[in-house]
C-alpha cells in the first residue's frame, strides 16, 4: 500500500498527457485563427499515434518488471520526446474539400478537437492533482 | 500554452480589421468624390489574410497581409443632371454591394466568436493547470 503511494506509477504517464494536450492546444488554436486565411492548410498531430506510443512505453515498462518509474518513449515523426518536454511536428490534415480560397477549414471538427483536447487536459490535470493530494495526505499523516 | 493566447489575439485583431473595412465600405457606398473633392468613385476594399504573426515574430497566428482594392466594374446610375455625368448621362457609383458586405460582416463576427471560444478554452486550461499545485 505504501509502496503504491510513493512509487507514483501514473505520474509519468499523466505528465506526458498534460504536455501533449498543452502543445496540441496551440495547434488547434492556430487552426481556428486561420479559418479565413487563403491557402492555409490546417495542421494537427495524430492523437491515436501518441496514445499508441504511450501504451507501448507502459507495456515496455511492465515487461521490464517495473510497475513505476520513467517511461522510455520512442519518437515518432510527429512527436519528439525529451526528458522533460515534448515537441510536436504537425502535418496538414487536409481531409476536407478545398474552399475557393484554397483553405480546407472544417469549423465543426476543429471546435470538437478543441473541446476534446481541453477535456483530456482537464482529466489528466485532475488525476495528477489527486496523485499529489494522496502524497500530501501520506506525508501529513506521518509527520 | 502561453503562445495560444497570442495566436487567438492575433486572429481577433485580424477579424476586427476586416470588420472595420466592411464598415468603411458601407459608409462609402455612395461616395463618388475623393478627399480632395475630385470625381473619383470609392472602390470596395477587402482584407487578405496571411498565416503567421510578424508583429509577434511567430510562425503561428494570423495577420492582415494586405488591403486590396476591388477592381470590379463600378455601378452606373443614370443622372444626366449631375455635374459628374459622362457623355451618356451616367454617373459611376462605388462597386460596394450591401449584401456582400453583410455576409462579410457576419463571417467576421462568427470567426471572432470562434476565436473567443478558443481563448476561453485556453483560460480554462490555465486555471486547471494551476489547480495541480494549489
Amino acid at each position: 500500500m505504501i509502496g503504491g503511494v510513493t512509487s507514483t506509477e501514473g505520474l509519468a504517464t499523466l505528465e506526458r498527457l498534460v504536455q501533449f494536450a498543452g502543445q496540441r492546444h496551440r495547434l488547434i488554436v492556430n487552426n481556428i485563427a486561420n479559418f479565413d486565411t487563403p491557402g492555409y492548410r490546417p495542421t494537427d498531430v495524430s492523437v491515436k499515434d501518441f496514445q499508441k506510443q504511450l501504451g507501448d512505453a507502459i507495456d515496455e515498462r511492465r515487461r521490464g518488471g517495473r510497475p513505476a518509474g520513467p517511461l522510455d518513449l520512442k519518437d515518432s515523426f510527429q512527436v519528439e520526446f525529451s526528458t522533460h518536454s515534448l515537441v510536436l511536428h504537425p502535418t496538414p490534415i487536409g481531409e476536407n474539400i478545398l474552399f475557393h480560397d484554397g483553405n480546407d477549414r472544417d469549423l465543426e471538427r476543429t471546435m470538437q478537437d478543441l473541446v476534446e483536447n481541453f477535456l483530456t487536459f482537464r482529466l489528466a490535470s485532475q488525476l495528477l492533482r489527486n496523485r499529489f493530494d494522496l502524497l500530501n495526505t501520506a506525508i501529513a499523516e506521518r509527520v | 500554452m502561453y503562445g495560444s493566447l497570442d495566436i487567438s489575439t492575433s486572429a481577433l485583431v485580424a477579424q476586427r480589421t476586416r470588420l472595420n473595412i466592411v464598415a468603411a465600405n458601407v459608409a462609402n457606398a455612395r461616395n463618388i468624390l475623393n478627399a480632395q473633392g475630385e470625381y473619383d468613385p470609392y472602390r470596395r476594399r477587402f482584407a487578405v489574410f496571411g498565416s503567421g504573426d510578424p508583429a509577434g515574430g511567430s510562425a503561428l497566428g494570423v495577420h492582415v497581409a494586405e488591403i486590396r482594392l476591388d477592381e470590379g466594374p463600378l455601378r452606373p446610375v443614370l443622372e444626366p443632371g449631375s455635374p459628374y455625368a459622362d457623355e451618356d448621362g451616367y454617373v459611376y457609383y462605388p462597386n460596394v454591394d450591401p449584401v456582400i458586405e453583410q455576409m462579410n460582416a457576419m463571417e467576421a463576427a462568427r470567426a471572432y466568436e470562434a476565436n473567443i471560444s478558443a481563448l476561453e478554452a485556453t483560460k480554462s486550461m490555465f486555471s486547471v493547470a494551476l489547480q495541480i499545485i494549489a
